[in-house]
C-alpha cells in the first residue's frame, strides 16, 4: 500500500482561557502522519492528549499553528465546511456514550450514511459487511442498551469506519473497559487496521494497550516526549 | 426522517419528563378549551336572554330612531318590509313596536311607565312572550283594550289582574291620549328594572291610543344563527334599500350591554394569557432539564457532521410530537366535559345579575374555537419557549460536551 501523509500539523498550540487563568494545554506539537498508521498518542493525565485529538479532528480549533489532513488546512475552516469535512474524514470513537440510545444499532451506524445520503440498499448492505467485521453480526435492531460496554465501542467503532473515512481518532476507547474487554476491542481495531488500511489514532493510559501499537507519541505538558515507530 | 424517529423515540425514552411537560401542556389545553366553552356558553345564554327573549338580535327603526328616540320617527310601509324579510330564510321571526311614555293610574296610585305596543302573535313566535306572563293571561284579542303590566309596576300601582288601568299619554296629532285599559296579566322579563315601568298593550290599539294609524317604531327581529347577526344585518338592508329606514345589530342597539360583555370578554384573554404563561414556565423547566441531560448525545451528533439546524428541529419536533398528543386526549377530556355542561350546566349557589338580568344556571358550549384556540397556546407557548433550550443544544460544543464526565 502506498504510504502518503493525510495528517500534518505544525507548531500546533491550544490555550484555554478559562476565568482570567490560562491553560496551555498544547504549546507546540509538529509531526506527520501517513496512511495506514495505527498510532497510540500516551501521556499522563492533563498531558494535551484529548486536546491534540481534538485539534488534528476539527472538533477544537488551535490558538496557533495548523492542521492539514488531505492537504487541506482545516484549522481554517468554519461552521458548515468543516462539519462536512468532519463527516466525510473522520470516524470519532469517545470514551463512552458514543450512541444515541434511542436508535438501533443498524440506526446508529447508517446515521453518517443518512447525513451524506446513501442510498437505503446500500446502507443497509454497508451495515451488515461492517457488523459482521466488529463480529456483531445479528444485532443490527438492538438497542445500545441491550450492548456490554465492549459490543457499544464496537457499534462505535463499526460506524466510525462504515463511510471509509480518512482516519478514525478514539481518545481513550477502552478507559471504560474491563482490562479483558479493552485488549479484545484493541486486537479488533488492529486487525480492521490491517486488513482495510484505515488509519487509526487513539490515545490510552493502559500500558497493555499502548504496547499493540505501531507507533508510540508519548506527550507530556503539551508536547511530544517520545515518538516512536516500533 | 432520522431527526423524527430519534424526537418520537425520545419522548418515550425519558418518559417521567415527558409526563411532566405533558402535564402542563394537558392541563393548559384542558383548562382553556373548558374555559372557552364555559364563558362563551355563558355569554351566549346572556346574549340570547336579552336579544332572542326580549330585544331581538336585529332592529329596523327609521334611520335617527335609536340616537333620539320620538314618536314622530315612525316606519309607514312595514307590511312591505315584513315580505322581504319573510324572503329571507336565516330569518327566524319579526315582531311590530311601538313605543311612547305616559303616566297611568289605578285607583289612588299613579306612576309614569314606558308603554310598548305589541302584536301578540307575532311578539309570541319571535320573543317568547307569553313565557313572561306569570301570573293572568295572555291578551284575549288583538283589538281589545287589555293591558299586561311588569311585576314591579303592579307592585308600585297594588294592581292585579281584574283591575281596571287608565293611561294618559300624547297622540302623534297632538291630542291628548286617554283610555281605560283592563290588566289581565303580569310579566317577568328577568330585568327587575324594566318590569318596574313597563306596560304592554295590543299594537292596534296603541296605533289608535297614539293616533299612529299605519305607523309602527320598531321591528325586532330573531334569526336562527346568533355568530351570523352582522350577515344578516346587512342582508336585510340590501333588501330594504333605504338610507331612512335600517336595521342594525344589537351590538349597536343594546350598546351599554355590548360593551360590558366586551370587558368581560377581554377578562377571558387574560385568562388565557395566564394560562400560556403557565404552560410556558411548566415546558421551559423541563425541556431545560432534558437538554442537559444529554448534552453528549448533542455532541455525539454534531461531532458526526449533523447541522445545528437540524439539532434545533429535532428538540421542536419532540415538543410538538407532545403537544399534538396533549392535544388530542385534551380534546377528548374537553370535549367531555363541554358536553356534559352544555347538557346538565353548572347551578351557581348565588344568582349573578349582568344588566339587570339574574342568572343562576350557566350552560358551556361545543364550538371550534374552543379548541383550536386552546391548541395554537400550546403549540405557540410551547414552541417558543422550546426554541431557547434548542438553541443551546445546537450551540453544544463537541469538544466540551464529550469531555465531562
Ligand atoms: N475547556 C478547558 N478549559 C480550561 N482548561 C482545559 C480545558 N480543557 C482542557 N484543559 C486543560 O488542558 C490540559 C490538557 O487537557 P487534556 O484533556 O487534553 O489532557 P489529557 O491528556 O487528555 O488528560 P486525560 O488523560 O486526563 O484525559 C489540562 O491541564 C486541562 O486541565
Ligand atoms: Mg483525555
Amino acid at each position: 500500500m502506498e504510504q502518503k501523509t493525510i495528517i500534518s500539523t505544525e507548531n500546533l498550540v491550544k490555550t484555554y482561557k478559562d476565568n482570567g487563568m490560562e491553560a496551555k494545554a498544547v504549546r507546540g506539537i509538529s509531526l506527520e502522519i501517513t496512511s495506514g498508521e495505527f498510532t497510540a498518542v500516551v501521556g499522563p493525565s492533563g498531558s494535551g492528549k484529548t486536546t491534540f485529538l481534538n485539534l488534528i479532528s476539527g472538533l477544537d480549533t488551535p490558538t496557533s499553528g495548523t492542521v492539514q489532513i488531505n492537504n487541506r488546512l482545516i484549522s481554517e475552516m468554519k461552521g458548515r465546511e468543516l462539519s462536512d469535512f468532519r463527516r466525510d474524514n473522520i470516524g470519532f470513537v469517545f470514551q463512552s456514550y458514543n450512541l444515541i440510545p434511542v436508535l438501533t444499532v443498524e440506526e446508529n451506524i447508517e446515521y453518517i450514511m443518512l447525513l451524506q445520503n446513501v442510498p437505503k440498499r446500500e446502507r443497509h448492505d454497508r451495515v451488515i459487511k461492517i457488523l459482521d467485521k466488529v463480529g456483531l453480526n445479528g444485532m443490527e435492531s438492538r438497542r445500545p442498551t441491550q450492548l456490554s460496554g465492549g459490543q457499544q465501542q464496537r457499534v462505535a467503532i463499526a460506524r466510525a469506519m462504515v463511510s471509509n473515512p480518512t482516519l478514525i481518532l478514539a481518545d481513550e476507547p477502552t478507559a471504560n473497559l474491563d482490562s479483558k474487554m479493552g485488549s479484545e476491542l484493541l486486537e479488533m481495531m488492529k486487525v480492521l487496521n490491517e486488513t482495510t488500511g484505515m488509519t487509526f489514532i487513539f490515545s490510552t493510559h493502559d500500558q497493555m494497550i499502548m504496547e499493540r501499537a505501531r507507533r508510540l507519541i508519548t506527550l507530556k505538558d503539551g508536547i511530544v516526549k517520545t515518538d516512536e515507530i516500533r | 426522517m432520522i431527526i423524527f424517529k430519534i424526537a418520537f423515540r425520545s419522548i418515550f425514552r425519558q418518559k417521567r419528563r415527558s409526563i411532566l411537560t405533558a402535564l402542563s401542556m394537558f392541563g393548559g389545553f384542558f383548562l382553556s378549551a373548558f374555559f372557552i366553552g364555559f364563558s362563551d356558553g355563558s355569554y351566549n345564554q346572556i346574549i340570547n336572554m336579552f336579544t332572542r327573549n326580549n330585544l331581538g338580535h336585529i332592529q329596523i327603526h327609521e334611520s335617527t330612531y335609536l340616537d333620539k328616540p320620538s314618536l314622530y320617527k315612525t316606519i309607514r310601509d312595514y307590511e312591505d318590509i315584513y315580505k322581504k324579510l319573510q324572503s329571507i330564510k336565516e330569518v327566524d321571526a319579526f315582531t311590530p313596536r311601538i313605543y311612547s311614555a305616559g303616566i297611568v293610574s289605578v285607583g289612588e296610585k299613579s306612576t309614569g311607565v314606558k308603554i310598548t305596543g305589541v302584536d301578540p302573535k307575532r311578539e309570541n313566535i319571535a320573543t317568547n312572550f307569553n313565557k313572561k306572563i306569570y301570573e293572568g293571561d295572555v291578551f284575549s284579542d288583538e283589538n281589545s283594550y287589555e293591558v299586561i303590566i311588569g311585576k314591579g309596576l303592579a307592585k308600585i300601582l297594588k294592581a292585579s289582574p281584574g283591575d281596571d288601568l287608565v293611561v294618559i299619554s300624547q297622540g302623534a296629532d297632538g291630542s291628548i291620549a286617554n283610555d281605560s285599559f283592563k290588566i289581565v296579566g303580569l310579566s317577568k322579563s328577568g330585568n327587575e328594572l324594566e318590569d318596574r315601568i313597563t306596560m304592554y298593550i295590543p299594537i292596534k290599539v296603541a296605533q289608535e291610543l297614539l293616533t299612529l294609524q299605519g305607523r309602527i317604531h320598531e321591528i325586532a327581529i330573531t334569526i336562527k344563527k346568533l355568530n351570523t347577526v352582522p350577515e344578516i344585518t346587512e342582508l336585510i338592508n340590501e333588501k330594504i334599500g333605504s338610507d331612512k329606514i335600517i336595521a342594525e345589530p344589537w351590538q349597536a342597539f343594546a350598546k351599554s350591554f355590548y360593551n360590558a360583555m366586551q370587558a368581560d370578554v377581554e377578562g377571558m384573554w387574560v385568562m388565557l394569557v395566564i394560562i400560556m404563561f403557565v404552560v410556558a414556565v411548566g415546558v421551559l423547566n423541563t425541556v431545560l432539564m432534558s437538554v442537559l441531560e444529554r448534552r453528549r448525545e448533542y455532541g455525539v451528533l454534531k461531532a458526526m457532521g449533523t447541522k445545528p439546524g437540524d439539532i434545533i428541529k429535532l428538540i421542536l419536533v419532540e415538543i410538538n410530537i407532545l403537544a399534538v398528543i396533549c392535544i388530542a386526549l385534551g380534546s377528548i377530556a374537553a370535549l367531555g366535559i363541554n358536553y356534559y355542561l352544555s347538557i346538565h350546566g353548572i347551578t351557581l349557589a348565588e344568582p349573578f345579575s349582568y344588566g339587570g338580568m339574574y342568572f343562576r344556571h350557566m350552560t358551556s358550549e361545543i364550538n371550534l374555537r374552543s379548541f383550536v384556540i386552546p391548541a395554537v397556546i400550546v403549540i405557540l407557548s410551547a414552541t417558543v419557549v422550546g426554541f431557547f433550550p434548542a438553541l443551546k443544544a445546537a450551540k453544544t460544543d463537541p469538544a466540551k460536551a464529550m469531555r465531562t464526565h
